[in-house]
């Protein structure tokens, strides 16, 4: 009975030494975390900002395990590892799959910035065509001035699209294609106006 | 005692139903939009859900025999019921930014575009045009956000739109401003009272040409005879002070030639300068108010070519009324130039929404 005892307090002992003193797993912790930050860093919260949340829950749901471990007298970071291993491989995976997904952004954005430039360039094209100085008429030169305010605009464009601001970009490419769109619309039809009136 | 502490231990209560559901409803705020809708109240569901949290976090640390998940249930159902009237919240906020937004889009189409139709009014493209076109630009971009259910961020470009609104008013007020002011406008209407009465008086055609209607009026014996539609140049809205300032002077004057092959098909020249336009023209060079190298100018014609014309300071008319005007008029008829003789006038009521 005493030998018995002594081999349980023993057990106990072992017990106590293995499960208590378990470590925290510093190198997966350090290595999710390089990886997360190394995601972010790819502007994953501005191109995939879902799976970006995703990620930073998780590492939180990661930082909350280890407070339960940490709060244990028989601590095990086996699930810890389980999640920092999720973790660690789903923002290597979103790092991974970013390039693509801004390389695309950036095409949608070039394709739209491409397609406001050759807008302006018509309208300006136009308006070079059109009378000038004295004699010529008041509609022709407040568009020119209307010109003036949407080549200014696409100076924005550039800066939002240096910023990898793809979005932006096509927001505002969008809206001065449409009024350089328009305003090569207008000039025609001043000119045709004039044209009409000199036969 | 250590079996079956072993036994029991293993054994650990379940977790709570709330802390899923507490976790799906933060993540549906977020996507919400309750940073942009409601950031205290977010702020303040954040903390409470950190702390609820961490209560759990506590508990989990126990041994399995003594954890009670009761107290972090009772904290997650406050979390919860916070959560859903934050979602109210976020839900009756967005509703309020959607109709804020959507007014605030219509009038500031409709301010742009009214002042569009100003500028074309007054001439006055090259520096308020610009920005108008920056305002519409913006408030294209805030109709995609509004669209895209952005209200916020559509919000953000209507006020910025704003701003380059108020900057166009800015550049158009001084040219309208005279428009509005009561001594410019009794000094107008005496100067075309004047003339007609010379019109009734004398029963000559005496010519009104008044820049805020763009008209041109021809009396006969005192009485409207004909009214003609005419455009000016770029500053034709401004009183003319020097050669070059593309402005239409204001003031009486006489026709002194009749120019029937005019280079604008036929041109009626008038005196400019008067003997006020010289007084003012040199106490402006005195002031250093014009360049110092500027004459006075000259050859201020009423002429054809079409009242959509660009003038260097004359008055356009299409080529038909410039024929039908000339038969009527001879050298010596008096033409008075005024900005407006009614306070209440096209331009100075544009401005009063400034």
């Amino acid at each position: 009975m005493k030998s018995t005892l002594k081999y349980l307090a023993l057990v106990m002992v072992l017990v106590f030494l293995i499960a208590g003193c378990a470590k925290q797993p510093t190198e997966e912790i350090n290595a999710a975390k390089a990886a997360v930050d190394a995601v972010m860093a790819e502007g994953a919260q501005k191109f995939a900002a879902e799976d970006a949340k995703k990620i930073n829950d998780s590492m939180q749901a990661v930082q909350d395990e280890l407070k339960v471990q940490e709060g244990k007298t028989f601590k095990s970071y086996d699930k810890t590892k389980e999640l920092l291993a999720k973790v660690k491989s789903d923002a290597d995976a979103l790092k991974a799959a970013l390039p693509a997904k801004k390389e695309e952004a950036k095409k949608k954005a070039t394709e739209a910035q491409d397609a406001a430039k050759a807008a302006v360039a018509e309208a300006k094209a136009l308006l070079a065509k059109a009378p000038k100085g004295k004699g010529s008429k008041a509609d022709i030169e407040a568009l020119k001035a209307d010109l003036k305010g949407i080549e200014d605009s696409l100076a924005e464009v550039k800066t939002a699209s240096d910023a990898e601001d793809y979005n932006v970009v096509i927001e505002k490419a969008d809206a001065i294609k449409g009024k350089a769109v328009a305003v090569s619309d207008q000039i025609k039809q001043a000119m045709e106006k004039v044209g009409a009136k000199k036969k | 005692m250590f079996l079956l502490a072993v036994t029991f231990g293993c054994s650990a209560p379940p977790m709570p139903p709330e802390v899923k559901l507490s976790e799906e409803q933060e993540n549906n705020l977020w996507r919400l939009g309750a940073q942009a809708y409601a950031p205290a109240g977010y702020d303040r569901y954040k903390i409470a859900f950190r702390r609820a949290k961490e209560a759990l976090i506590q508990e989990q640390s126990k041994f399995s025999w003594f954890q009670d998940y009761r107290h972090v249930q009772s904290e997650l159902r406050d979390v919860l019921t916070a959560g859903y009237a934050l979602q109210k919240e976020i839900i009756e906020q967005k509703n309020i930014r959607k109709e804020s937004a959507a007014n605030q889009l219509s009038s500031l189409k409709s301010r742009i575009e009214a002042l569009k139709n100003l500028t074309e009014t007054i001439n006055e493209g090259r520096l308020a045009r610009k920005d108008l076109v920056k305002a519409e630009l913006l408030v294209s971009e805030a109709a995609k956000r509004y669209e895209n259910g952005d209200y916020e961020a559509a919000e953000v470009k209507l006020k910025t739109s704003s701003g380059f609104i108020k900057t166009a008013e800015e550049t158009i007020l001084p040219i309208l401003i005279r428009y509005a002011d009561r001594r410019h406008i009794s000094k107008w209407r005496r100067l075309a009272e004047e003339t007609i009465l010379e019109s009734r008086n004398a029963g000559v055609p005496v010519i009104i040409v008044n820049k805020s209607q763009r008209t041109l009026m021809l009396y006969k014996n005192g009485v409207p005879f004909k009214t003609y539609n005419i455009g000016f140049g770029r500053n034709g809205s401004l009183d003319k002070l020097h050669a070059g300032d593309n402005s239409t002077p204001e003031g009486k004057y006489r026709v002194i030639k009749k120019i029937s092959n005019s280079l604008y098909h036929k041109a009626l020249l008038i005196d400019y300068p008067n003997d006020e336009d010289r007084r003012n023209f040199l106490q402006a060079r005195k002031k250093g108010l014009i360049p110092a190298d500027a004459g006075i100018g000259g050859l201020i014609e009423i002429h054809g070519g079409g009242k959509d014309s660009m003038t260097d300071g004359c008055v356009a008319m299409d080529n038909r009324e410039i024929d039908h005007l000339f038969g009527l008029v001879e050298v010596g008829t008096p033409v008075t130039i005024v900005g407006a003789v009614d306070s209440r006038n096209s331009l100075s009521t544009a401005i009063e929404s400034f």
